[in-house]
């Protein structure tokens, strides 16, 4: 039992705030469910921390389970045995034991209620191996919203169904076998991808915890082959105009399609067409909503932009080993010009930034008919500027602890949707060309400042190589 | 060049003295179109050292991980303790020691919950053994993995490999990265090791000098195939180097029986022979003018001109 426990603690010692916040709110739960013994409708309330505590638990465990199923592992004895005895001790601790009190407790559909709660444990271990069962559940929400009378009718009869708990247990046991299955298969390692390849797309899905990449199906490879295609044809058109007539425009150029070799035309047009496809998806599961407001549009835009910011944070990290050998190759007169050319190759992600999100506002506002689209498309456009400059500052100079890094991503996501609302409404309130101007002003000057200083303190820094401690 | 046109046999697994540990038939295996092992057939007897070798890119990682489970492989047969092996799995893992080429694992634990976690699946693991080394290798147990340089990691590899006192302990280049007293330290514990009955090792590196200090047996992995394995003084016996040395210097080399290789240095002419016969070699050296030397190469000249 020692492996089974040491396998146990690992969350714990990953993912601590996870755990104790997780076991928290399980203990809520479960008090709440004892306190139902009295009162049976406080159960549902209990059970209702528990699924939330088990949904966060089980992403987390997920995570870990990623960076754990590495081929080497599966050379300690009864690996896969005492994994397995790890999911009996989940269930135990998941289902079992709230499962037990809710039967004392006695409220209706108690059978229903543990069957959701393998459910829910089942989602968040996918979510966490890096499956992207989330669409999976988009296609629910994507019938109900369709069909919400005939939704509502299946509801009720799922209810009063004795099959449905059954159910749910299989579709579990099927989510659990589609997490699990890859992590359990030994196989050749993919070839790593660029630290800086745009996490956004899903091309390149590692986990934050320790760079584990979840192992790319058949789709996914196939996506990387383009995607690499593309950045290839792109440093060879690069060399070509370089070798034509050197210049230093010619060698950002090289050293862009170095640093970021899936941000070039063709790579965009792609990374566009695959975000649209999924845009479609998102509006046929929104649009049915009864209070639908096309100008979330515009800020699910913005934010999809900044998702590409954490991902540079963390590659830049990775890459600075490598780096040393870029700083031989330029073989720069001073560290600052070394530092200057590696701040005006990344000042490339502002502009392919903003048009991102214009592109993703265009799609969506044609799709959701959006009364003002011209509105909408203003304010992502001055919102992506500001917000870019910023992320792309912070993450130049800020924290390298991923505690702080998180921090920081946080607040830049927050500061970009207040800005995205706030500046959607002065356009409302103060018409377009006003609302624009005085929107720029603030935010744009913000950020402009913000990456004024930043890049002047990057510059001022020496280039470190050494490689980030784990 | 397959094997059969090389000037050396196959070893003939059934004349082997002991049970083999590892017998491989036919393995292929194959990274998208690009062939690595073409059919390895390979035999290894309990309680020997192995020494494999072969060039950079020659398939070296791949077979050791192909014959741990570690890659799936294409084709062929892996029979490890006995067992197939086409994934790695039950009782035997007891019994199995590895060190990978390059440590990039768990960089966010530290030493001891690393050694914690990994002993906690064993059923014999030497604590006293893990504790030595830890302290003679200066490895800290309360620092991170990911704040290891690569040749305490790979220190960190070797005490994981070793703790559980394993029957068959497989070296990817365990000693790439180590210092020379490192290195030293290793082998010391890898010649203990080895003095208890039974214990078998699989050792690939380009250090062949530490090969010569175990006493390994050699095998040559290359082409995709394992060329041959050899007892080191077998080879030795069997191997010369002839120097053959004249004023006027040399045209072109002589026709020989056994000539593997000639070169011209000059007045020098230095030819490996197998199997070379002492009055042949010094009537050639009367007949051309020449001072003849024989030396016995080492390993390393045996292994830059065969490998």
């Amino acid at each position: 039992m020692r492996a089974v426990w040491q396998l146990w603690l690992q969350l714990w010692t990953r993912l601590p705030v996870l755990a104790v916040l997780a076991m928290l709110m399980c203990l809520t739960g479960l008090v709440l469910a004892l306190i139902a013994m009295l009162d049976a409708r406080v159960a549902y309330v209990g059970m209702g921390f528990v699924a939330f505590a088990s949904w966060f638990w089980h992403i987390g465990l997920g995570q870990v389970l990623r960076g754990v199923c590495r081929p080497e592992s599966f050379l300690l004895p009864g690996f896969r045995a005492r994994l397995a005895w790890l999911g009996v001790a989940d269930v135990a601790q998941w289902v079992l034991l709230p499962g037990v009190l809710l039967v004392l407790a006695g409220p209706p559909h108690g059978a229903l209620i543990v069957a959701g709660l393998v459910v829910v444990a089942a989602l968040g271990l996918a979510l966490g191996c890096g499956r992207r069962v989330s669409l999976a559940i988009w296609a629910v929400f994507i019938a109900a919203g369709w069909m919400p009378r005939l939704a509502s009718q299946v509801v009720t009869v799922a209810l009063a169904s004795p099959w449905t708990a059954p159910l749910l247990m299989l579709c579990a046991a099927l989510l659990i076998r589609y997490a699990l299955a890859p992590l359990l298969r030994i196989q050749d390692a993919d070839t790593p991808t660029s630290p800086l390849e745009n996490a956004s797309i899903g091309r390149n899905s590692q986990s934050a915890l320790d760079d584990a990449q979840a192992r790319r199906g058949a789709w996914n490879r196939w996506l990387g082959e383009l995607f690499d295609r593309a950045a290839q044809y792109a440093l060879e058109r690069s060399l070509q105009a370089y070798r034509r007539r050197p210049s230093a425009a010619g060698r950002l150029a090289l050293v862009r399609r170095l640093l970021l070799p899936h941000d070039n035309p063709q790579a965009l047009a792609l990374r566009l067409v695959l975000v649209a496809g999924m845009v479609v998806i998102y509006f046929l599961a929104v649009m049915h909503r009864q209070h639908f407001d096309a100008a979330v549009v515009g800020a699910y835009a913005v934010l999809l932009t900044m998702a590409r910011f954490p991902q540079l944070g963390r590659g830049m990290l990775r890459m600075r080993p490598n780096l040393a050998d870029l700083y031989l190759t330029l073989a720069p007169a001073t560290r600052g010009e070394y530092q200057k050319i590696m701040v005006d190759a990344l000042m490339l992600l502002v502009p392919v930034s903003v048009l991102t999100a214009l592109a993703y506002t265009l799609l969506g506002s044609v799709l959701a008919h959006a009364a003002e689209p011209a509105r909408m498309l203003i304010t992502a456009a001055i919102v992506a500027t500001s917000a870019s400059l910023v992320a792309l500052a912070v993450h130049l100079i800020g924290p390298e602890g991923s505690f702080g890094r998180g921090a920081v991503n946080l607040v830049l996501i927050f500061g970009a949707m207040g800005a995205y609302w706030g500046g959607y409404w002065m356009l409302g309130a103060f018409g377009l060309a006003w609302g624009a101007l005085a929107l720029g002003t603030v935010t744009i000057s913000f950020g402009g400042g913000v990456w004024y200083a930043a890049q002047r303190e990057y510059q001022r820094r020496a280039p470190r190589f050494d490689a980030p401690l784990g | 060049m397959s094997a059969a046109e090389l000037p050396l046999t196959l070893v003939d697994p059934i004349a082997l003295p002991a049970a083999p540990v590892l017998h491989v038939q036919g393995l292929v295996k194959s990274f998208d179109k690009r062939e690595v092992l073409r059919g390895v057939d390979w035999s290894v007897p309990a309680g020997r050292v192995i020494g494999l070798l072969g060039r950079n890119g020659a398939g070296k990682t791949t077979l050791l991980r192909c014959l741990l489970g570690l890659s799936p492989i294409d084709g062929g047969q892996v029979q490890l303790l006995g067992a197939p092996m086409t994934e790695p799995g039950g009782e035997r893992m007891h019994r199995i020691g590895f060190v990978p080429q390059t440590f990039d694992l768990f960089p966010w634990m530290k030493v001891r919950a690393y050694l914690d976690f990994t002993a906690a699946f064993y059923a014999r693991w030497d604590h006293a053994l893990a504790a030595r080394l830890l302290q003679g290798w200066e490895l800290d147990p309360k620092q991170k993995i990911g704040q290891l340089s690569q040749g305490q990691r790979q220190k960190l590899a070797i005490v994981r490999a070793i703790a559980p006192q394993p029957d068959l302990l497989v070296l990817d280049e365990p000693v790439a990265s180590l210092d020379p007293q490192a290195r030293r330290a290793f082998m010391t514990e890898l010649l203990e090791l080895m003095r208890h009955p039974g214990k078998t090792v699989i050792f690939s590196t380009h250090i062949t000098a530490d090969l010569e200090r175990a006493g390994a047996d050699i095998a040559l992995l290359r082409d995709g195939r394992i060329q041959f394995m050899r007892p080191l003084a077998e080879l030795r016996e069997r191997f010369v180097r002839a120097v053959l040395t004249r004023a006027e210097g040399w045209a072109e080399a002589p026709a020989m029986a056994g000539a593997l290789k000639a070169t011209v240095a000059g007045s020098e002419l230095q030819m490996l022979l197998e199997d070379a016969d002492p009055a042949v070699l010094r009537a050639l050296a009367e007949h051309a003018g020449a001072e003849l030397r024989v030396e016995t190469p080492t390993l390393e000249d045996l292994f830059v001109e065969l490998a």
